[in-house]
């Protein structure tokens, strides 16, 4: 053996690594993309066959009022003086015939509690815990001398998780609301969550709903008085995003029982269930991920037939960072949520005792948040490389480019065509062709921008970083 | 490289056809966009004419040939606003329109979401050819939801069959009973009183048996108060709630020694109804037992305990929790 025979040796390996490389990647992005594709079939389906909230049963639902399971919505603000009164008289004036809202002041150090107690006058009060959820402790509760349905909570600090299992544990209802503080619910947006549980025979866990992209919108009341859109593309390129993950991924998962996430900013649930499992954990940074794949895996291990649905029509407005800061933080805790979910449940994955969550959504998940980021990062740099140096035919490129980029524009136009013909929540023509445009645009930067930012969730995972990276915002009506 | 080719040719394509759909759809928004004015000022003239005709005048525009489906927004818009005679004279005006028969039309079409959005249409007009057309959905539509619907809009406009139909009919003994079931019943109870009344007498489960006895308290029907109090002294702890939760609904005094005596139940869900029956009876003579039940081993009987007591004697409550 010579030195010339180990180099082309060597090279002949490297070769071979960087085609299986390549090859690996672009199957990933290819799959991704099939599922997507899927998807917005399913969900088109699913939206051509729908029939909407009928009138009539909400006319005897009116009558019937207490045929409406009472609610209570769990609201937990930290550091939020600027919002909280407003967001609260948002929640107070929700259309539902009985519903209780708990704010808990998750240790503010900013004048959230006092305002609350100014505005709605609230006095001390002793209120029963009925379930002790929570980590950290309770310092008082407050009743509103003028809001008989209003309770809140003060406790020490110990993040959204702890102080939403405060809120569930001073709730008496058989369904509990859990939302972001600063989350827009629609005025009746309580009332068609809760619609499913009318159908119910029992197995009814879980429901989630549509949520959307507040900024540039106008808020008045801590109520959405007119939809706009954001001038800004960040803002708009995460109404494409939102849009893709409600109407379709959502959709598509719910209608095949395989719905693996009800968003934090509004998510409603049975609170006996929640009960039982010990509410939301503490100790990730993905606590609504986790908690829809520990009723799934609760329910099974107990052998208890149990449904999670999920509602089309928009229930509620979020607001978006609008910095690029701001996106990294979240995408990157996004990421290390999905990360630590997986990690924590890994015994479901690919275990047929688990049905199709462990064989076909947790899979799914593997997809899109272990594999697909670096999959996609590495095929942009690696596929275009292998073809200059000759080791893939130049056209493996160019099907890269068309798989991955083309066609993610296509699914995005494809979901703003559904949302469009479906709802029509976008305002007018121009800012559909504005987010028409945004859609296109979004992969050229920013769809890479956002594969690096969930690498650094990655790393943020790795290192077991459990700091909570604030997203900043600039507040309604900005 | 052949290889290759399909899937850029089939991507393209894909994409290709999402970015026209989408590009109808916007231009069909901007055409909506630039008709708004015209389309407003046309509805606002359709809708006057309607009024006018109502009134007994000659209508604006005579002759005007405007769409069924144009109308019947009108129509539908108006008939929300107008009440008694002028509203009963409006639907028949759209029916002499035949705007009914384009509705009823819809309701064969091969979609449910169609048939359902005829149905609600059908609800709105209410007339005898509607309730008819209702009923025979009800009946005989091949989808479950339709069928469900259907149940509805009759139990809106009055009009439910006698409830062992709409039992049969919906398929509700074969499955668990749910909320909308519940309703139905409910909605039978008034004009169906003596026929849930012999309901009762089948051979049913505890849980539909429970139904029946809750529906029985949406009745208005003072005599029915010993049937809730048979029904309060079954065996199934369901039935007993089924019961009490009548019996508040009924609010009749009559009700108040049973009531009472089912806040010392065995079963601790049926002490929790009773809890809140005193409670929505405002019966005072409870104070007493419901101060005892502050004490229950079950955390949910002392919570509702403590409400119904802060509604009967908020003073006392007060005064206790000083002491404590």
């Amino acid at each position: 053996m010579n030195w010339a025979h180990l180099a082309s040796q060597t090279a002949s390996v490297v070769q071979q690594v960087i085609f299986a490389t390549a090859l690996f990647c672009f199957a990933v992005v290819l799959l991704r993309n099939a599922i997507g594709l899927a998807q917005l079939l399913v969900a088109t389906w699913v939206f051509a066959t729908r029939i909407e909230p009928s009138e009539g049963a909400r006319d005897l639902w009116t009558r019937y009022a207490d045929l409406a399971l009472p609610v209570t919505v769990v609201a937990p603000a930290f550091n939020e003086e600027l919002s909280i009164v407003e967001s609260t008289k948002g929640l107070l004036a929700l259309e539902y015939p009985e519903h209780e809202v708990i704010v808990v002041n998750d240790g503010s150090s900013d004048a959230t509690l006092d305002r609350l107690i100014r505005a709605f006058d609230m006095e001390e009060f002793h209120r029963r815990q009925v379930a002790d959820l929570q980590v950290t402790a309770i310092r008082k509760t407050y009743r509103s001398r003028r809001y008989p349905n209003l309770l809140v909570v003060d406790k020490d600090n110990g993040r959204k998780a702890d102080a939403a299992n405060a809120g569930i544990g001073f709730a008496r209802t058989p369904l509990v609301c859990v939302i972001d503080a600063d989350s827009i619910v629609e005025p009746d947006g309580l009332l068609r969550a809760s619609e499913p549980f009318m159908h119910d025979d029992g197995r009814l866990v879980a429901v989630g709903g549509a949520i959307r992209v507040a900024n540039g919108s106008k808020v008045e009341g801590g109520s959405l008085r007119e939809i706009r859109i954001s001038k800004d593309f960040i803002p708009q390129f995460q109404v494409c995003e939102y849009l893709r993950a409600f109407l379709t991924a959502r959709v598509a998962n719910a209608h095949t029982n395989t719905l693996m996430l009800i968003s934090g900013a509004f998510g409603l649930f049975r609170r006996s269930v929640l009960i039982e499992m010990g509410g939301y954990r503490h100790d990730t940074v993905g606590e609504d991920l986790e908690l829809v794949t520990h009723i799934h895996r609760h329910m099974r291990e107990k052998k208890r037939p149990y449904r999670i649905a999920f509602v089309p029509d928009i229930v509620c407005w979020t607001e978006a960072p609008a910095s690029l800061e701001g996106l990294a933080n979240q995408r990157a805790r996004w990421q290390q949520g999905a990360l630590e979910t997986l990690g924590f449940h890994r015994r479901m994955i690919g275990n047929p005792r688990y049905g199709r969550i462990g064989m076909l959504a947790l899979p799914q998940v593997i997809l899109e948040d272990l594999l697909g980021p670096p999959a996609e990062l590495i095929g942009y740099v690696l596929i275009p490389a292998a073809a200059l140096l000759g080791i893939l035919d130049p056209m493996a490129a160019l099907v890269f480019f068309f798989v991955s980029v083309v066609f993610g524009c296509g699914l995005s136009v494809g979901t703003l065509a559904l949302e469009e013909h479906q709802l029509r929540r976008t305002p007018t023509a121009k800012d559909l062709l504005r987010i028409g445009w945004a859609a296109i645009v979004e992969n050229f930067g920013y769809r890479q921008l956002n594969l690096w930012y969930r690498l650094k969730g990655v790393k943020r995972y790795l290192k077991s970083d459990s700091t909570w990276a604030a997203v900043p915002r600039e507040g309604f009506n900005a | 490289m052949s290889a290759l080719w399909p899937i850029i040719l089939g991507s393209g394509w894909i994409v290709g056809a999402i970015l026209v759909i989408f590009a109808v759809l916007v231009l069909r928004r901007f055409l909506d966009e630039r008709s708004a004015d015209a389309r407003k000022q046309e509805d606002a003239r359709i809708t006057r004419s309607y009024l006018r005709r109502v009134a007994g005048h000659s209508p604006e525009d005579e002759g005007k040939r405007w769409s069924a489906s144009r109308r019947l927004v009108a129509v539908s818009h108006l008939q929300s606003l107008l009440r008694g005679g002028d509203r009963s004279r409006l639907m028949q005006i759209a029916e002499f329109d035949g705007l009914l028969t384009e509705t009823i039309r819809r309701s064969t079409s091969i979609s449910v979401s169609n048939r359902v959005d005829a149905i609600r249409l059908m609800q709105r007009f209410g007339s005898e050819a509607c309730i008819a057309r209702l009923r025979q959905m009800m009946a005989r539509d091949r989808s479950y939801r339709v069928r469900l619907e259907a149940a509805f809009a009759l139990a809106a406009t009055s009009a439910l069959p006698p409830p062992r139909e709409t039992m049969r009919v919906l398929a509700m003994l074969d499955r668990a009973p749910n909320r909308l079931d519940m309703a139905l019943l409910r909605a039978s109870a008034p004009e169906y009183t003596d026929q849930l009344a012999l309901l009762l007498k089948d051979d049913l489960s505890d849980r539909w048996h429970a139904q029946l006895v809750d529906a029985i308290g949406w009745s208005r029907n003072p005599s029915v108060a010993p049937l809730l109090e048979e029904a309060a002294k079954r065996s199934s702890s369901e039935i007993r709630c089924a019961a009490l939760r009548a019996a508040s609904k009924l609010g009749q005094p009559c009700v108040e020694e049973w009531v009472k005596a089912r806040l010392s139940d065995p079963e601790s869900e049926v002490r929790v109804q009773a809890a809140n029956a005193c409670a929505a009876l405002g019966l005072k003579s409870a104070i007493g037992a419901l101060t005892h039940l502050r004490n229950d081993e079950h955390l949910w009987v002392r919570l509702r305990a403590e409400q119904a007591l802060e509604q009967l004697a908020p003073d006392l409550l007060s005064i206790v929790g000083k002491a404590a």
